[in-house]
């Protein structure tokens, strides 16, 4: 076994390599200088009030924002129902099913950004926002099934069957039992297709058009034309609403049982 | 049978192309309670989830009060059922568990609030209506379950081994008050379980299934004193039985031959009916068990193992001794091979 300082380093180094680069974010941010450096240049507030400026960022948060909700949402309204009747029925092939509904978590982000872009966008005429919106959407849904399915599993079907009983109807049964048992898991899953979504790049990288991108493309093409801390500053807002959200979801619904 | 109140005619119930219960034919009269009784597998939960509508049978028809629900689904038979995991709903409080079914009838506000009440008053609850499921023990949560089902005012309350999960002294004490509430309220109650003690201390009649057949049916007196087939003697504590070849009976180790008219079938005796310490044949003591009022013994005799109980307030006999018993043919219960008692 290790020595205790031995472990104590390795934990030490783990934790610097895995949130350092957060601290040096944020500090970048901080900076007074014009350009992005660490150590800062100085320190300042500016750029934090800078991002707030910027009409593109703006816009694209806007947009990040709307597809990381109704994306999620549209997801749940999906992955619910498919969750219980994976966990519920013995659907044939219903491991199959839960490999491919897992496919895009597997399938690496660029070549479905790639593909939606090649066969929907461009011969089918969709609008990029629709577009965007049906690859998050996917892209959600393997996290929806997965973490519903497991609030599902603890849930005995004998208690849909005693509703039924005593006057439900099948789907009264599910919105009356069912869905007040999940609640906790499909608010995990909520926040973790938000955050999923919200984080995205490979897939959004490929789907945007004239004043129309995600949060993350919209900041990669800043800093290719400007490289001031604006960028940085921003990046640690966002990581800092992540740990913001995460936390409470841990606080409030044990979050880590879910994933 | 014309005062039938429920009625299963050839009631065929099969789980994909497995055939378990093959020909179902029953009829309960209104306000009884009638025993399902039978060794676990052979179709007891199966025969329930048909009745209340959760299962489709394969072929034959369910009736209730002449009217014929067989296709009638299963939030509109007006059946109750007591599962064995109770089946509560977690998230909501003990009240709201009972007011589950009434709010589903939309009845006024006020009304559900009183026979909730009533409800929870009857299985001694009242006082933990704000509870959740999972703060009781297991007797309440049984009780709970019962009284949800109650409130609804079933026609016919069907309860799955409710007693089961429940420790021995509970168990005694819910049996009373399962028959108090069925004498209370004079519904009809189909009860299944596998303890056939349960089953002749609760019964107006008890049916024995075995392998989805019913293998007799009627009181608890004529099952207990009058079973006729080797199963139900077995299943009833005819715990010797040997089966007659001629003029003798055969055991695992050996023939005795035994004065009767029958020439074929079995000799079923119990425990309780062979006396020891007297009497023509001999064996030997191999083990004794204390069991309360009464010793049990495992005798060796040249025919085989054979238990004897005697009173434990009588003195005991050594093990390893050897002893006399006898296995008076006056004491035996014949049982003829196809199941008909001669
Ligand atoms: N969902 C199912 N699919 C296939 N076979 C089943 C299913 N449920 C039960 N069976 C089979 O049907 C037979 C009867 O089952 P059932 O549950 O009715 O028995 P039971 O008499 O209630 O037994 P127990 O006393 O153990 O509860 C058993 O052989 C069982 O294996
Ligand atoms: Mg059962």
């Amino acid at each position: 076994m290790y020595s205790k300082w031995t472990t104590r380093l390795i934990i030490g180094l783990t934790l610097t390599f895995l949130i350092g680069p957060f601290f040096i974010i944020i500090l970048a941010g901080l900076s007074d200088g014009e350009f992005m450096t660490f150590p800062p240049d100085g320190i300042s507030l500016r750029w934090y009030a800078k991002v707030f400026t910027v009409e593109s960022f703006r816009d694209s948060f806007k947009l990040s924002m709307f597809l990381a909700i109704f994306g999620t949402i549209a997801a749940l309204i999906l992955g619910v129902p498919a969750a219980y009747a994976i966990s519920r029925y013995k659907i044939p092939y219903g491991e199959t099913i839960k490999t491919i509904v897992a496919a895009p978590i597997i399938v690496p982000g660029i070549i479905v950004g790639l593909a939606l872009l090649r066969y929907l966008v461009v011969p089918l005429n969709f609008t990029v926002t629709l577009a965007l919106f049906m690859a998050h959407t996917a892209l959600i849904l393997p996290y929806a099934v997965r973490v519903v399915s497991s609030s599902m599993n603890n849930l005995r079907s004998d208690m849909e069957e005693a509703a039924v009983l005593l006057g439900c109807s099948r789907l009264g049964a599910f919105t009356r039992v069912v869905l007040p048992n999940i609640q906790s898991g499909v608010l995990a899953a909520f926040i973790l297709g938000f955050v999923t979504s919200f984080n995205q790049v490979p897939v959004s990288l490929f789907l945007s058009g004239p004043g129309v991108r995600t949060l993350p493309i919209d900041m990669l093409s800043y800093m290719e034309i400007t490289y001031d801390p604006s960028v940085a500053a921003l990046s640690a807002l966002l990581a800092l609403l992540s740990v913001v959200i995460v936390f409470m979801a841990e606080k409030f619904l044990g979050f880590s049982r879910y994933v | 049978m014309s005062d039938a109140y429920v009625s299963l005619k050839n009631l065929t119930l099969a789980y994909g192309k497995t055939v378990v219960v093959p020909d179902l034919n029953l009829d309960v009269r209104k306000g009884e309670l009638i025993a399902l009784l039978g060794p676990s597998g052979c179709g007891k939960t199966t025969a329930m989830r048909s009745i209340a509508g959760l299962m489709a049978p394969k072929s034959g028809t369910i009736s209730i009060d002449g009217v014929d629900i067989t296709r009638t689904p299963a939030n509109k038979r007006g059946i109750g059922l007591v599962f064995q995991s109770y089946a509560l709903f977690p998230h909501l409080s003990v009240f709201e568990n009972v007011a589950f079914g009434l709010r589903l009838k939309k009845l006024p506000k006020a009304k559900i609030a009183s026979m909730v009440e009533q409800g929870l008053q009857t299985v001694g609850l009242a006082h933990l209506s704000d509870r959740k499921p999972e703060d009781m023990s297991g007797g309440q949560q049984q009780r709970l379950s019962l009284a949800r089902s109650l409130v609804m005012e079933p026609k016919v309350l069907l309860l799955d081994e409710p007693l089961s999960n429940l420790d021995a002294r509970l168990r005694l004490e819910m049996r009373n008050e399962l028959q108090r509430l069925q004498r209370d309220t004079g519904i009809t109650m189909i009860f299944v379980t596998h303890d056939q003690a349960e089953a002749l201390a609760l019964a107006d009649r008890i049916v024995l299934m075995k392998d989805g057949i019913v293998e007799q049916l009627g009181t608890p007196d004529e099952l207990y004193n009058a079973p006729n087939s080797k199963f139900a003697a077995d299943f009833f504590g005819f715990e010797n039985i040997f089966e007659i070849e001629g003029s003798e009976i055969v055991g695992r180790t050996g023939r005795l031959t035994v004065l009767i008219d029958a020439k074929e079938g079995y000799l079923a005796w119990r425990p309780s009916a062979i006396t020891i310490g007297s009497g023509p044949h001999q064996g030997t003591i191999s083990s004794m068990a204390f069991a309360g009022e009464l010793r049990e013994y495992i005798i060796e005799a040249p025919l085989g193992q054979i238990k004897v109980t005697t009173p434990s307030s009588t003195p005991p006999f050594d093990i390893g001794s050897p002893i006399a018993f006898d296995l008076a043919i006056d004491k035996a219960r014949h049982l003829s091979k196809n199941g008909e008692e001669t």
